[in-house]
């Protein structure tokens, strides 16, 4: 008789918990998605225009991040990098997202053949490290936005197609599925009904965990130099940019640095209770 | 014999933040002597176990005392009554299966507690595990895993090592829930022997002949108050309440046997029917035949394929062997099924409304049609908006029987549909099940471990064997 001791209040509590990570999460990625799209509208600084005798400039009333080596505005910089990163990690996310969803649902609806085939794909898929299937696209061509996002879609799909499927399972061998069919409505309804409120959930979290995923490769490409290429304003690109004045200019370092970590963040809050709790 | 009581609770109430889910009560049971409680689901009857044994989750707050062999501890006090568990106090769990450790064989389980909670020594452990195994009539599986023992071996397993630690206070919580006649025996026996070597049982139970097989007194809860207590007996033979006295009524034992219609052309036909799962046969050469508007109740113990049959009967599982013909010019949806856990058979996040609108459009039932009948059904409209969770398994199995009926089922095959409910809404339900049957003209097919419900939809009855 554990029903009698469920416990609404005990579920409240949680549930003001989780509520109120997600709050946060949320103003973290409001605050960051606001700089990265209203941003760029509002300053009028153009990120590549060079003023090489402001080079270095501490934050200041001019530049209110300071100036890189070159003299350009890092607050200009910095809004036009997170629009890019942010841009690109969702676009990949939601491409991968549709077809790891539909092949997903289709392995576990069909089973048998369909099932073993997709599920060795994915696990080739799998046994190439995902930054380096992103290189690999990369290299086909340098500093091309769309290899980018081609290659982090192609290595992120499989998360979704495992979830997905490993998700999918249960409900289409439940009860509330068989008495649907026994009712005679048919596999559109099932889908609709059933599978995709079931994963709707699931699918969120993995979206917001694929896309902080997407922004760090993102970033650790331009860190190792195959990613984007100068003078794009990128975050990685950033970072390794000041990294050489983190004596003279520590500031400079920071400020991508933190812009990464509010965006991470961000998404994890948003999304991360059901592992946490 | 002495008069000081073994087990003696004073006061005891349970609280969550203000709200109270378990209203002052107090009793006192001395060596020998037996509490029954009784009462529908969510009454608190498990809350007072809980709190008696010290187990309450943090969240809530018990007030009052309880006593327990003449050592007093507050309510609240968790701590003074867990040392004493296994000891003093035992509690026999509802599902025995999931009791025992699934990795530890039979005899060393039994063993370490005699030796660690009784604290004896190897020697003499080994001797009262030996003595233990003998009495329970378990003395061939001391070298099993539990998931080598059948239900009722399980059950007097965890029942035998629960109680090796010498507890004289036993507290059985449903231990007769979905065990069919001959293990109910066997478990009200040995609660009788706990009462017979000087101990005291509180069990809580649906069960009246439970209750009257232990005898003692009895204490009929309602949303967590006491309505009625007495002698069991006499409050058996004369309850005062009136939600006794439903309770009562509402024993399978004393329902009303159904005059069932006659039966029309075959529905469905099965011949020579054998499945099994694995290596496990579940039956064989079995051969079957429902007609229309037909009653025919399956029983057998657990694992005899009750279920099994009856999702073949319907196409959900193919045969291993032999066939199911169906009528011709039956529907393909002209069978349907009512599951024993009615909140697993909808999706669970949409509304009740729009699953039943979505049935009702497939099978080009009316909306007005299906309010009608929820309506006759006692079902408020306002339940209708919440999802399936939200709704108590009564109610659910109702809306789910509405639902089944959009389809103007021939054949309806509801497996255990009411089991999972108190005793009144068990009666209710069936009713409301064969009334339907009744209009729709529809046949059953129910599975059942109660032979008294078997009995009463006034059919025949299918009797499933272990396969050997």
């Amino acid at each position: 008789m554990s029903a009698a001791l469920h416990l609404p209040l005990l579920l409240e509590r949680q549930q003001r918990q989780r509520s109120q990570r997600r709050r946060i999460g949320l103003s973290l990625l409001a605050a960051v998605f606001l700089f990265a799209f209203v941003g760029p509208l509002l300053l009028t600084a153009d990120p590549a225009f060079q003023t090489l005798p402001d080079s270095l400039a501490a934050p200041g009333a001019r530049y209110w991040l300071g100036a890189d080596v070159l003299g350009r505005d890092v607050l200009a910089r910095l809004a036009h990098a997170a629009r890019l990163s942010i841009g690109l990690a969702l676009l990949a996310a939601l491409t991968a997202a549709v077809p790891g969803v539909l092949l997903g649902v289709t392995a576990s609806w069909r089973g048998g053949r369909t099932e073993r085939s997709l599920v060795m794909l994915a696990d080739a898929v799998m046994s190439v490290p995902g930054l380096l299937l992103v290189l690999l696209f990369s290299a086909l061509a340098p500093g091309q936005h769309w290899a980018l996002y081609v290659g982090l879609s192609l290595s992120l799909w499989v998360e979704y197609f495992r979830v997905s499927r490993a998700a999918s399972r249960p409900v289409l061998a439940g009860d509330a599925v068989q008495a649907s069919r026994l009712l005679g409505l048919g596999p559109i309804y099932v889908l609709r009904r059933h599978l995709l409120p079931a994963l709707a959930p699931v699918l969120g979290t993995l979206l917001a965990f694929s896309a902080a995923q997407a922004v760090l490769a993102l970033a650790a490409l331009g860190i190792s130099g195959v990613g984007l290429q100068p003078p794009t304003a990128e975050l990685g690109l950033m970072m390794i940019e000041f990294m050489p004045h983190y004596e003279e200019a520590p500031w400079l370092i920071a400020a991508p640095v933190g812009v990464l970590m509010t965006l991470v963040l961000g998404m994890m809050l948003l999304t991360g209770d059901g592992e946490i709790a | 014999m002495n008069d000081s009581p073994l087990l003696a609770v004073d006061g005891l109430s349970v609280h969550i933040g203000s709200r109270t889910l378990l209203h002052e009560l107090s009793f006192a049971l001395r060596p020998g002597e037996a509490l029954t409680l009784l009462g529908e689901s969510g009454a608190g009857k498990s809350l007072l176990a809980q709190a008696v044994m010290g187990n309450l989750p943090d969240a809530l707050q018990a007030r009052g005392s309880v006593l327990l062999d003449g050592q007093r501890s507050r309510a609240q006090d968790h701590a003074a009554r867990r040392k004493r568990w296994g000891r003093d106090l035992a509690l026999l769990p509802q599902e025995p299966a999931q009791a025992l450790d699934p990795l530890v064989r039979l005899a060393p389980q039994w063993h370490e507690t005699h030796q660690l909670v009784r604290g004896i020594d190897p020697a003499a452990a080994r001797a009262a595990t030996h003595a233990g195994l003998e009495a329970a009539g378990l003395a061939h599986a001391g070298e099993r895993y539990p998931w080598q023992l059948s239900g009722g071996m399980a059950q007097r397993a965890a029942a035998g090592i629960a109680m090796a630690g010498g507890a004289r206070i036993l507290l059985a919580d449903e231990p007769t829930k979905g065990l069919d006649a001959a293990w109910c025996d066997s478990t009200v026996r040995l609660m009788q022997q706990v009462q017979h070597a000087g101990g005291c049982v509180v069990v809580i139970t649906h069960d009246l002949r439970v209750a009257q097989a232990l005898g003692g007194r009895v204490m009929v809860l309602r949303q967590g108050e006491v309505v009625e207590q007495g002698d069991t007996e006499a409050v058996l033979r004369a309850p005062a309440h009136a939600f006794t006295r439903a309770l009562i009524a509402a024993d399978p034992a004393r329902w009303p046997v159904r005059a069932a219609p006659p039966a029309g052309a075959p529905l469905v036909e099965a011949r020579n029917l054998r499945k099994g799962f694995g290596a496990q046969k579940i039956f064989d050469g079995l051969a079957l035949q429902v007609r229309a508007g037909e009653r025919l109740a399956v029983q057998g113990p657990s694992g005899t394929g009750k279920s099994t049959l009856g999702n073949l009967l319907l196409g959900l599982l193919p045969p291993d062997a032999g066939t199911v013909q169906r009528a011709a010019g039956l529907a393909p949806t002209a069978f349907q099924k009512l599951y024993q856990d009615p909140v697993a058979s909808f999706a669970p996040q949409i509304s009740l409304e729009q699953s039943l609108r979505d049935a009702a459009g497939r099978h080009g039932a009316a909306w007005p049609e299906v309010e009608q009948r929820l309506q006759r059904l006692g079902v408020h409209g306002e339940l209708l908006r919440r999802r399936p969770a939200g709704v108590s398994g009564g109610e659910l199995q109702r809306i789910a029987l509405v639902r089944v009926l959009t389809a103007r089922p021939a054949l309806l095959f509801a497996d255990e549909p009411t089991s999972r409910l108190d005793p009144v809404t068990q009666r209710q339900g069936m009713e409301v099940l064969l009334d339907a049957m009744e209009e729709s003209g529809a046949a059953l097919l129910l599975v059942t471990h109660d032979e008294d419900i078997a009995r009463s939809i006034g059919g025949s009855t299918l009797r499933l064997r272990p396969a050997v």
